[in-house]
């Protein structure tokens, strides 16, 4: 299995986005529906990485949506050439990227919509959908060659 | 409670009028209103001002009145509207017009056996004389100075020019020759 | 540093200016707004302080009133001291936003003078506008003359900006009949306005980069629900509050306000309720009235929202007779005001006879006479023990007489 945890806090996506449970009623509701994201002083959190960060319960990265997910997209390091497009693209803010540089998926919020590998403009591309329950060893070994141009 | 009404038309400065009356009015210690009932709010169509004056506050806020005194500064509006609308047996009128005022009011039957209520001026004439524009409001506030006796004729200069404190000294001037002149003029 | 502005004590103001100066008083950080007749004026004369140094605010010019009261929204949000003014189609273009200003619970100060909503096109006063507001989740006073204008626009900051209540306010005033009537105005210094108003101590402001905070979340079916619901008891318990800065404010101005004011209701037989100028105009006609033997008084809501249910059953459970005048076209029902003070009455042991009257539309006016006829048809009803008119009838309107439904009382 690739790594599912990639640069996570323990908190991130540890429960199920509209799971039953209790929900808190009117008298405990924020005023305003106003959500503050992070817990305590967040004045430098635009200089922190996402694992960094101290992240409230009404943001959404203690949630996981990965059970939304028919197909995951698999990250194969060896053809990017980081040039960003997935992590530009992406609907949920889930290509992991540090220092310009690629590293793979954040797993708990990715839905598997398949934009990254649709802009992904390599060949052969770096990243394509497999079953979920593929692991990264036999979705590598799987990787299409590169293509010749059809004269 | 003493009640005036304005005939004038849009331009002629009777909201103006009223308000810089009501203005005065209020330095003596008196409770005041002042207000209009547009009409069409292009240049030229006739409208109506209005004020009010009491020693109490004016909680009424009706704009039908029985008026004490019906100021008219446009001269066939004296003609053409009704101003004698709801008046009563003591309703003064000052009417502008170039006329003297025997012949205005063979002109207007509706003044008929109101001669001793009824006071002329030409505050058109005036306006033009000494502002140098048809704008008959500040003659007929000399005019109604003269007529009511409510001030005297200095005090309501002094504090017209209060009144005036954002406009140029040369029409400050002229409003103080057209309500003087009214003053002496109106008949 | 703003420029000193020259004030009397004692100002001949219409109700438009009045409620400008309540404005530079209170020191607005931002007014964006969209002039529309008859509030022109408080918007165009705020502007004009701006450019002549007398506020330190923004004016925000916009493409629409929609963008208007938006843009509020968003300098609320940010944390500043917010106010605009408008009326009629531009008061309803602004509705969508104004249920987000109140659902953010933004405290943001609207002025609204009261005008007619077309069709047929009206520019003067009637209260369609103040009426298409009244579930939008805003605090709505009301002034019936220039000076409460001035003086509730002051109030309106103190009372929305409250931590307790952190809801935005409307001022109402009536279109023409208020906004451009002068009458002589006592203004505060700008010294003991702004003392009385105090600084505004934002909540949740976006401008606070240490706690970011989403506004305009989503809440479907889980949640929506109880954010409404927390929303209206703020509202609701926005009462001692609202009670509070009108107590302070007579400390600073001698000028007492009540959630419903009451004239000559001691030992009234017949009232009549209503909003705006017509509650001065009929305390005249009550006066009248009781010159005739009549104990007639009239009582009014100063503050329309939160609807003053309690005080208005109090002011009225005793009195024989009530006429409730709804200054809007009621659309296929009885005047909503009628229905409200209805409901309050109809939870009284006396539970008085109330009839409905519409007038004054499009800014017809409203006599002295009208409202003394309106008290001595209640005198009639009172005497009879039962409605002896239609339970909806229309006042001042030409043609044959108009009027719905009678009663099975009696």
């Amino acid at each position: 299995m690739q790594d599912l945890k990639l640069c996570a806090q323990d908190k991130r996506g540890i429960h199920e986005l509209e799971a039953g449970k209790d929900l808190i009623g009117w008298d405990e509701v924020t005023q305003g529906s106003v959500l503050p994201s992070f817990e305590g002083d967040a004045s430098n959190v635009a200089h922190l990485k996402q694992e960094e960060r101290c992240y409230s319960d009404f943001n959404s990265y203690t949630a996981t949506v990965a059970s939304w997910r028919v197909k995951k997209p698999v990250f194969n390091i060896d053809v990017c050439i980081d040039c960003q497009n997935c992590w530009v693209w992406c609907p949920d803010t889930s290509i992991i990227s540090r220092d310009k540089q690629m590293l793979g998926i954040d797993y708990d919020h990715c839905k598997g919509c398949e934009v990254c590998v649709e802009v992904c403009p390599t060949n052969p591309k770096s990243l394509l959908m497999f079953a979920e329950q593929e692991d990264l060893e036999t979705a590598l070994s799987q990787w299409p060659e590169k293509k010749k141009k059809e004269k | 409670m003493i009640e005036i009404r304005w005939h004038s038309r849009a331009g002629q400065g009777a909201v103006t009028g009223a308000k810089s009356l009501g203005d005065i009015v209020a330095t003596t210690g008196k409770e005041v209103q002042a207000f209009a009932l547009y009409g069409s709010a292009k240049r030229g169509a006739a409208l109506r001002a209005y004020n009010r004056i009491d020693d109490e506050p004016i909680i009424t806020h009706e704009k039908f009145m029985y008026p004490d005194y019906v100021l008219v500064i446009d001269p066939a509006l004296a003609m053409t509207d009704d101003i004698t609308m709801n008046d009563k047996e003591t309703t003064k009128y000052i009417i502008t017009t170039h006329l003297d005022k025997e012949s205005l009011i063979k002109e207007i039957p509706a003044l008929q056996g109101k001669e001793d209520r009824v006071f002329v001026v030409d505050c058109i004439q005036i306006s033009l004389d000494t502002i140098g524009r048809s704008i008959p409001n500040a003659p007929m506030l000399g005019a109604f100075v003269k007529v009511s006796g409510m001030f005297e004729l200095d005090y309501f200069l002094e504090n017209m020019k209060r009144v005036l404190a954002k406009f140029p000294q040369k029409i400050i001037d002229g409003n103080m020759q057209a309500i003087t002149r009214a003053y002496n003029e109106v008949k | 540093m703003a420029e000193k502005f020259d004030l009397q004590e004692r100002e001949v103001w219409d109700g438009n200016y009045a409620a400008s100066q309540a404005m530079r008083q209170a020191k607005v950080d931002v007014m964006a707004a969209y002039p529309i007749t008859p509030s022109t004026p408080i918007v165009e004369n705020y502007g004009a302080y701006v450019a002549n140094g007398y506020v330190d605010g923004e004016f925000v010019m916009v493409e629409s009133e929609h963008a208007a009261m938006s843009a509020c929204v968003g300098a609320s949000a940010a944390g500043g001291r917010v106010a605009t003014a408008t009326s009629s189609q531009g008061f309803a273009l602004m509705v969508e936003v104004l249920y987000q200003a109140s659902g953010m619970r933004l405290p943001i100060v609207l002025n609204v003078v009261n005008r007619a909503l077309a069709s047929p096109l009206n520019v003067r006063g009637d209260h369609a506008d103040m009426y298409l507001g009244r579930d939008s989740g805003w605090i709505q006073m009301d002034a019936f003359n220039s000076q409460e204008a001035y003086d509730l626009a002051l109030c309106a900051f103190k009372i929305g900006e409250n931590h307790s209540v952190r809801l935005p306010v409307m001022v109402h005033q009536d279109g023409f009949i208020t906004s451009h009537t002068a009458q002589n105005v006592y203004p505060l210094t700008d010294e003991a306005a702004y003392n009385f108003v105090g600084e505004i101590d934002p909540v949740d402001d976006m401008l606070d980069f240490s706690r970011p905070v989403t506004y305009g979340a989503q809440t479907e079916e889980d949640w929506h629900f109880e954010h409404k619901a927390k929303q209206h008891k703020a509202l609701m318990d926005s009462v001692p509050v609202i009670e509070d800065v009108f107590a302070e404010f007579e400390k600073v101005s001698g000028r007492k306000y009540k959630r419903v004011e009451s004239y000559m209701m001691e030992d009234a037989e017949v009232a009549i309720v209503a909003l705006g100028t017509t509650v001065e105009t009929s305390r005249v006609a009550a006066l009248r009235m009781r010159e005739q033997g009549i104990k007639a008084g009239v009582v009014a809501p100063r503050v329309f929202r939160p609807f003053p249910f309690d005080e208005i059953r109090d002011a009225l459970e005793n009195v024989k007779s009530v006429a409730v005048l709804d200054r809007s076209s009621p659309g296929g029902a009885m005047g909503a005001f009628y229905n409200e003070v209805s409901a309050a009455l109809y939870t009284t042991e006396n539970r008085p006879l109330v009839t409905n009257y519409i007038y004054g539309l499009g800014g017809r006016d409203f006599a002295v006479k009208d409202a003394m006829d309106i008290f001595a048809d209640q005198k009639a009803n009172a005497d009879a023990g039962h409605i002896t008119t239609d339970i909806q009838q229309f006042s001042g309107l030409r043609g044959p007489k108009l009027g719905f439904f009678k009663t099975k009382r009696g």
